[in-house]
């Protein structure tokens, strides 16, 4: 156990002293930190004032000119940070070619038509843009109900509705206003702002990030390490010293050191900033699930011995980084699956994917933590019977894995195929 | 005792014979050579002793009773291709290896210190292992060999790159620790490095063992019976001694071949008293003409005595 120890205090400063890691452990949240910035800032330009929209509208009706200036109006007045500045109102279509180019010359941000039986028969309206916008999308849409409530006083006026009975009417349409309250946690009830929701979807992302990033970030100095003991032959002395179950064991254990520092720092940063932030920049309380703690170490722990286990195997059997990036290939790619598709089952915690996910071994740890995070009912039993699962296939893994280091770790040339490899299984 | 048994161990890489039932018995105690030229199947024996890679064939024994794994504490082990982690500091790799070899922290206070006194690496102490030159790497491979007072010390090559300074270094070195009945075992495909340290020699050709045991005994197996003697008078009746096969006067000398059987001894009584003696000397083989007579093919020349260009610091930039 000493030896372990001194092997996996080795590796941990060996990692952790170098200016690399000590810069990368800076820069991560740094970049995040900017790319929360700037996602904030082009938020507030979606919500905040906008220039003025400039658009001609041609109506074919011939019957519509005054109720759309009237409709433009209204919206300009209640809508100070959002004008749609009505250029022109043509009542036929003949030369309106200057006017398309003028849209594709950005001059105008969008042209419609309102066809000639819009008002008693099934015409539409033509939507002319340069769309490359997502903010575009939102004019058009404003536009299309500002016509429509012009054609709406146009047909009332038709059909001699009284204003008084559009009072009435509109007042009779008034929407019930809907608060959605949670009562699941606690007896107190509160109720969920959509920033908290927002907020809450982020947590879980962070947590399942923070569990991606801990099994698998570490993976890179694990393959180096041993790539770089097996080329420089240190491994010929090492080996006559420990065992080559020692000295992986003592590599896991220095690695699971690195990676706890680095979650530690980041963890503590990233729940710092979200709770000042919320406080300050967002006004809502933010409540991260904290209750999963001791399932997340749990299922870290097993995470990662499962993950580093596997790849002091696969970095035994290669001689450089690059064999053995290929043949990680695979490997990354089961541990990455749960990251495409997280939003799906941040939506359904409790849907089928979810579950399947959960008890595949090496997808276990993201997939469950998520799920914790995300909703309070994942029943105690599926947990720990997700928790049984995976401590029975670690074992098993680190046994192969062990198997196949100590026949590999010591030969040279040629990387062994599957074939060799499976019968170092069946000898050893 | 044994420190070290060997029985009919043999391995194969693919077609070739690397080690072909090789019998060995190293005595507690004593310095043991295996000698041979490149390619011999001296490291793939070393590996096979150090359980690197399994015999095909054949028993190693360790101290009479276990397998090497079981006497991992007190073995020290020197690989032919040295490697130490390049970015440690040099006092650190020799306390970290140190550690794992089991030493307590206040056994390595100690120890780090004395060893690198002694292969005199002390300036170098918090000197990164990437700045040392090949040579001085080597002593401080060395050091981390023999930082644990084994009882065993397997040295592969240990001399190779060393300067004639550091070659006696190590040999003095080697010499204490077989003084203090450790028991060590090195190869070399320089002839007389084993010869000036050995006391027991296995020559190995092809996997094959060609000759196996003391150097003494060796020697006066392969004596040619060689004395060449400066005499002062009458050296006529020299040519007529019924042990002498030829004499050949060559300067002041004289070089007298013995028949077979004859003792020099003899010889040296037969000439005290009817001549004066200056200087008599029994010719001893070299190993390294020994092993040429066994295993060299003229055309053939597969000893060399220098190792052409591992001079220096010559690994510098390869970091």
């Amino acid at each position: 156990m000493w030896k372990i120890l001194k092997i996996a205090q080795r590796e941990y400063l060996d990692v952790v002293k170098t200016k690399t890691f000590i810069l990368s452990i800076l820069m991560t949240p740094a970049i995040i930190g900017v790319v929360i910035f700037f996602s904030s800032r082009t938020q507030r330009s979606v919500t905040g004032p906008q220039p003025p929209r400039k658009v001609v509208i041609a109506d074919l009706t011939n019957q519509l000119t005054d109720d759309i200036k009237d409709s433009f109006e209204q919206h300009n007045k209640s809508h100070p940070q959002r004008q749609i500045l009505l250029q022109e109102i043509l009542t036929d279509i003949g030369s309106d070619e200057p006017i398309k180019q003028k849209v594709r010359d950005g001059q105008l941000n969008a042209y419609f038509v309102l066809d000639k039986d819009s008002i008693e028969g099934n015409g539409k309206i033509q939507s002319f843009t340069r769309s490359t916008k997502i903010i575009d999308l939102d004019l058009i849409s404003n536009v299309e109900s500002l016509l429509n409530s012009a054609i709406f006083n146009r047909r009332c006026k038709l059909k001699d509705v009284s204003q008084e009975l559009l009072a009435q009417i509109s007042e009779l349409r008034r929407r019930v206003p809907n608060e959605i309250i949670d009562i699941g946690s606690a007896s107190e009830q509160k109720k969920i702002e959509k920033g908290e929701q927002i907020a809450k979807i982020m947590a879980s992302f962070f947590f399942m990030f923070m569990m991606f990033m801990g099994i698998f970030g570490m993976g890179q100095h694990m393959l180096t390490s041993v790539i770089e003991e097996k080329n420089s032959r240190v491994i010929e002395v090492l080996l006559s010293a420990v065992s080559p179950f020692e000295l992986m064991a003592g590599k896991i254990l220095g690695l699971a050191g690195i990676s706890l520092t680095v979650m530690s720092l980041w963890s503590a940063a990233a729940i710092g900033t979200a709770y000042y932030g919320a406080a300050h920049w967002w006004n809502i309380t933010l409540e991260l699930p904290m209750g999963i703690l001791p399932y997340f170490v749990i299922y870290f722990i097993l995470g990662f011995l499962l993950f580093s286990s596997i790849l002091a195997g696969i970095g035994s059997i290669c001689n450089t980084l690059k064999e053995a990036q290929s043949l990680m290939m695979p490997i990354s790619f089961l541990f990455i699956l749960p990251m495409l598709v997280w939003f799906n089952i941040a939506q359904h915690p409790d849907g089928s994917l979810a579950r399947i996910l959960s008890f595949l071994p090496p997808l276990t740890p993201i997939v469950m933590t998520l799920r914790l995070a995300v909703s309070q009912d994942i029943s105690l039993l599926e947990v720990f019977a997700s928790i049984i699962m995976l401590a029975l296939f670690v074992p098993l893994v680190m046994w192969l894995a062990a198997k196949i280091f100590r026949t590999g770790v010591l030969m040279y040339g040629k990387r062994p195929g599957l074939r060799e490899v499976l019968r170092w299984l069946k000898s050893a | 005792m044994d420190a070290l048994v060997l029985e009919n161990v043999s391995k194969s890489f693919g077609d070739v014979r690397a080690v072909d039932k090789l019998s060995v018995q190293v005595p507690a105690g004593s310095v043991y050579g295996f000698l041979g030229p490149n390619g011999a199947g001296k490291t793939t024996t070393i590996r096979m002793i150090m359980n690197i890679i399994r015999p095909d064939k054949g028993l190693i024994k360790i101290f009479d009773d276990g397998a090497t794994t079981q006497n991992k504490a007190r073995i020290g082990y020197m690989p032919e291709e040295r490697g130490l982690y390049r970015k440690m500091k040099v006092g650190k790799v020799l306390a970290f290896f140190g550690a794992i070899k089991g030493l307590s922290a206040s056994e390595l206070n100690f120890r780090v210190p004395q060893w690198l006194q002694q292969v005199d690496l002390t300036d170098w102490t918090n000197k990164k292992v990437e700045e040392l030159s090949r040579g001085m790497h080597q002593k401080l491979q060395f050091a981390v060999t023999a930082i644990n007072n084994p009882d065993l010390m397997i040295l592969d090559e240990p001399f190779s790159g060393l300067d004639p300074v550091n070659q006696d270094l190590l040999k003095d070195i080697i010499c204490r620790m077989r003084d203090e009945g450790k028991t060590i075992l090195f190869s070399t495909h320089v002839m007389h490095e084993a010869e000036r340290l050995c006391d027991f020699i296995l020559l190995i050709n092809k996997g094959k063992a060609v000759l196996d045991g003391r150097l003494d005994d060796i020697r006066s197996r392969y004596k040619s019976g060689a004395v060449s003697v400066e005499l002062e008078g009458d050296t006529s009746f020299i040519r007529a001694l019924p042990m002498v096969k030829t004499a050949e006067t060559q300067g002041r000398r004289i070089e007298i071949s013995l028949s077979e059987k004859a003792d020099t001894q003899d010889l040296l009584k037969a000439l005290v008293g009817r001549v004066k003696v200056k200087a008599f000397e029994v010719k001893i083989p070299s190993l390294h003409e020994i092993f040429v007579r066994l295993v060299a093919r003229p055309e053939q020349p597969v000893v060399s005595e220098v190792e052409p260009g591992r001079r220096g610091r010559d690994n510098v930039e390869d970091s």
